[in-house]
């Protein structure tokens, strides 16, 4: 106790027969816990008679946890009601995080398809060997890259209206309200506002357009390249207005006697913005990227809308397809371990972002 | 009936002659006191079909809940005549069904409101859009949690459901109630039936069509041209996928004898459609692949080798490769949605395979522009069949194969195993589905917006439908073709094994690459297709697949 910096109301006298009773009700939940939960997977297996559902094992986890947290404060007296505090949140998020999780894995090391009359079947590595030669996540992968490459185009266009935004223009506010609009429309709208219906080849106003300048038989989703840089125009219309409404904030928040500063000292406007505006600008800048990548790598809903992630795949996206292998092919074991996968590549992907990030970050001078 | 065909027809044909024929029916009716529900009687009329499809009457605007509840009130004689009043009283049902632009289970609601009044039974509803279906489905199957004890349901998902014991067969007095007989040849054994055992009460019927501009077969110009060029035989409809080749090639470059814009023939949908797209290619190649001397056609029921990179497939796909150059820009992005709605009906393409309603849409539709100039007839036939057995392509004496493509062959009506728990549960469910399939129900669902085609050869008489208020020749034109696919001997029909939704889907997948040229030609994609059709066998079971494949086709 003398570690103990904190002021301790009472001096607990733990007796050895409380300590251990403390320690029966821990051992005793948990051995109900497991002994109910053999019982339902054994009952699985049709070996003992099946509990109709999953609660049996639930109530038993509750009743594990419930003792537990008594439990403390049998065993520890006013140190395990300090615990208490933190233990029951933890269990919780624990519970949401790890319990999904090793289900999710169970499914992703299974081959599953719901029509299969055997059910789910464990196949160790299968789905990932399946996952190496299949064409189809390669490809949707790479698009990925290209789509998330996309961002650094949006960003510049992103911080020059918030610049532009910042500055002492006519109807600012007008404007402001307006470059949000697109933001505020459902990806689905805009897919079939602009993509099914300005863009398209026949009577779209965009193509009529188009013809009216000499191009013949104008395609906006004919072939590979124009697709998927149409993909990308969509998508960063809708999403440039959120990274610029960010930045903006970041702009605003800049010291104005920094930069008058500056001035002072001679700087030129665009070594002003340069070498004080844009490093200052920097968290701010990291922040939006980084969540503005977090929206791309779930882009799904225009490109399932609009080309199905055709033409030929070109562009696909992880998650159209693996919505259509979980959702159109009932494929739950191998679409949810290509999910796993992709969640693999992009905690990897975000870890070495935000380490070269800090890298930027650190003041030059 | 579809919605958007009921719609356009009334738009399209409200006159003073038809609007004082609706209004007089509606006043006899009124008369004799059957517009209430609650108020009819179905056993006391002797016309008892002119009286239901006076309600609401043609022109007067879509049947509200007050028109189903009628229609459910008067065709409630059967269930009186076999079932006391309150038989059922205390049990209750689960229906689960489609809630599709307000039809589907909104309709059954309504129609099964008097027989709920009668029989003392409930109903709970689980409404589903139709994308949610097919998860719904599948996630109760394998997870083991159905809880419905009725289910509409399209006979594709047969497999999933009948091939793993989770209907109930139907009861002899539903079949004699609800007049099977009647039912167009296609919708007879084997579909609904698994093992000898029938599971399925007919709702509705599909199939795909072909519809096509009469303006372009009749345009002198053309028939010039054509003659000009040395092309075989006269200008006109071609009646077989080699001449509607050789019509696409040849329209490309000319002018639209209606819109003035560039002329094209047949409009492929390149891009798919949730697993649906892959029925379009499956109608171009059922004349190619489905020999009447063989029933199947996509699989070979010995050991469920796909059939889709045999001769016949690749043909097919071929055929689309052929003609992409004659197609509207951005075809390779064009869904069937988009052909069908899109350019057909807007005025671009002479020709296209749709579902039933499209092709009278087109006449009656306010965005169409090819009211007068469409025809129907059944699917393009082909001068030779592959013969799968033989591996050659036979030409047959009696002219061209056609094989009629039953696309999806409809929804229907199907009582789960787990309502057979209970004897009068049973029995109440059995009843309910009876209802909603009954002979003369059937006929007001063909004419009003309901969601379903007609599918009964008593649906197909015209002087029902002229006395209620359509036209007759455009009901002929288009009925005539329906009616002819659904009774073709040769009738191609989909397999309704476990998953068939999931091959279609994967199928689409690898289509797109090959008419996107990432495939060396259509037989390299036509191989990869059948490789993933074959992993799709494996990992559901190819012994079980083949089991329910020969029920599905009615072999031992």
């Amino acid at each position: 106790m003398s570690q103990d910096r904190l002021y301790v109301v009472t001096n607990d006298q733990i007796t050895p027969g409380r300590a251990r009773a403390g320690q029966v009700m821990v051992w005793g939940s948990f051995a109900i816990l497991v002994l109910v939960a053999a019982w339902q997977v054994l009952g699985g297996y049709e070996v003992v008679t099946d509990f109709a559902n999953w609660r049996p094992t639930l109530y038993a986890y509750l009743f594990f946890v419930t003792c537990y947290c008594i439990s403390l404060v049998v065993r520890y007296g006013e140190q395990g009601k300090r615990r208490l505090f933190v233990v029951p949140a933890t269990i919780f998020v624990l519970s949401m995080v790890f319990f999904p999780l090793i289900f999710g894995l169970t499914i992703a090391f299974s081959d599953w398809n719901l029509s299969a009359v055997n059910g789910q079947q464990f196949n160790g590595f299968d789905n990932i060997r399946q996952m190496w030669h299949d064409d189809f996540y390669w490809n949707a992968l790479t698009n990925m890259v290209w789509y998330t490459l996309a961002i650094l185009v949006e960003y510049a266009i992103a911080l020059g209206l918030a610049l532009l935004l910042n500055s002492q223009i006519r109807a600012r506010k007008f404007f402001r309200v307006a470059f949000l609009l697109p933001l505020m429309l459902s990806p689905v709208a805009v897919s079939w506002m602009v993509g099914k219906s300005m863009l398209e080849a026949r009577f779209g106003p965009v193509a009529r357009l188009a013809r009216s300048l000499g191009i013949d038989n104008p395609s906006f989703f004919g072939d590979a390249e124009t697709a998927r840089a149409m993909i990308m125009i969509m998508d960063a219309w809708t999403f440039i207005p959120f990274m610029m409404i960010m930045l903006l904030a970041g702009l605003q928040a800049i010291p104005k006697d920094i930069q008058e500063a500056a001035r002072v000292d001679g700087a030129n406007p665009w070594q002003n913005f340069w070498e004080v505006t844009f490093p200052l600008m920097l968290p701010v800048s990291i922040t939006a990227i980084m969540i503005r990548i977090i929206f791309k790598l779930k882009l799904a809903d225009i490109i399932i809308n609009v080309t199905s992630g055709g033409p030929g795949g070109a562009t696909d996206s992880v998650t159209s397809f693996i919505f259509r292998e979980y959702r159109d092919r009932s494929n739950v074991g191998y679409g949810t371990m290509l999910a796993m996968v992709y969640l693999v590549f992009i905690i990897i992907g975000f870890t070495l972002f935000m380490k070269l990030a800090a890298r930027w970050m650190r003041p030059k001078y | 009936m579809k919605v958007d065909l009921y719609k356009r027809l009334i738009a399209a044909q409200m006159s003073r002659r038809s609007m004082l024929k609706g209004a007089a029916s509606v006043g006899a009716l009124a008369a004799s006191g059957t517009t209430f529900p609650g108020m009819a009687r179905a056993d006391a009329h002797a016309n008892l079909r002119a009286q239901i499809l006076a309600i609401p009457g043609v022109g007067m605007g879509s049947p509200t809940d007050a028109d189903w509840q009628a229609v459910g009130e008067l065709c409630l004689g059967t269930t009186r005549e076999r079932f006391a009043q309150g038989e059922f009283e205390g049990v209750e049902l689960t229906f689960m069904g489609l809630n599709n632009q307000n039809l589907h289970n909104f309709l059954f609601r309504g129609f099964l409101r008097p027989w709920e009044e009668y029989t003392g039974a409930t109903i709970n509803w689980i409404d589903l859009a139709q994308a949610d279906y097919n998860a719904r489905l599948q996630q109760s199957i394998a997870t083991g949690t159905v809880d419905f004890d009725i289910i509409e349901m399209g006979a594709p998902f047969e497999g999933d459901t009948a091939g793993r014991g989770l209907l109930d067969p139907m009861p002899d007095w539903v079949k004699e109630d609800i007049d099977m007989d009647d039912y167009v040849g296609y919708l007879k054994e084997p579909v609904g039936t698994w093992e000898g055992e029938t599971y399925r009460v007919s709702v509705d019927g599909d199939c795909h069509n072909f519809n096509y501009r009469t303006d372009y077969f009749d345009n002198e110009g053309f028939a010039a041209a054509w003659a000009a060029e040395g092309h075989e035989g006269a200008w006109e409809v071609p009646t077989t996928w080699q001449k509607v080749q050789e019509v696409s090639m040849f329209l490309a470059g000319k002018e639209d004898p209606f819109t003035g814009l560039p002329a094209h023939g047949y409009l492929d949908p390149l891009k798919g459609w949730g697993g649906f797209g892959f029925y379009f290619l499956a109608s171009r190649a059922t004349a190619y692949a489905k020999h009447p001397d063989d029933p199947a056609w996509l699989f070979d029921p010995e050991d469920m080798s796909p059939r889709v990179n045999n001769a016949a497939w690749v043909r097919a796909i071929q055929d689309v490769l052929d003609i992409m150059d004659t197609q509207p820009a951005d075809q390779i992005n064009a869904d069937p949605g988009t052909t069908g709605f899109q350019q057909f009906l807007a005025g671009t393409g002479s020709m296209l395979s749709w579902w039933g309603d499209i092709g009278s849409s087109a006449r009656t539709s306010d965005s169409s522009v090819v009211g007068d100039v469409t025809g129907f007839s059944i699917l393009p036939g082909s001068d030779d069949v592959w013969n799968h057995a033989n591996q050659t392509w036979d030409v047959l004496d009696s002219g061209p194969n056609f094989a009629p493509n039953m696309a999806y062959i409809g929804w229907g009506i199907y009582v789960m195993a787990r309502a057979a728990s209970d004897d009068r549960k049973r029995t109440a469910a059995w009843s309910a589905a009876a209802h909603l399939g009954g002979r003369d129900l059937s006929l007001w669902c063909s004419a009003y917006p309901s969601g379903f085609q007609p599918y009964r050869n008593s649906h197909f008489n015209i002087d029902e439908w002229e006395a209620a208020g359509y036209d007759r020749a455009f009901i002929e034109d288009y009925l005539g073709s329906e009616a002819d696919s659904y009774n073709h001997p040769n009738a191609a029909i989909e397999p309704r094994i476990p998953g068939i939704f999931q091959y279609y889907s994967v199928a689409e997948d690898e289509l797109a690459k090959i008419y996107a040229g990432e495939y060396a030609s259509a037989q390299e994609g036509a191989d990869a297709i059948a490789a993933a059709w074959d992993a799709i066998t494996d990992q559901i079971g190819r012994d079980s697949q083949v089991a329910l494949y020969r029920a599905s086709l009615g072999l031992a």
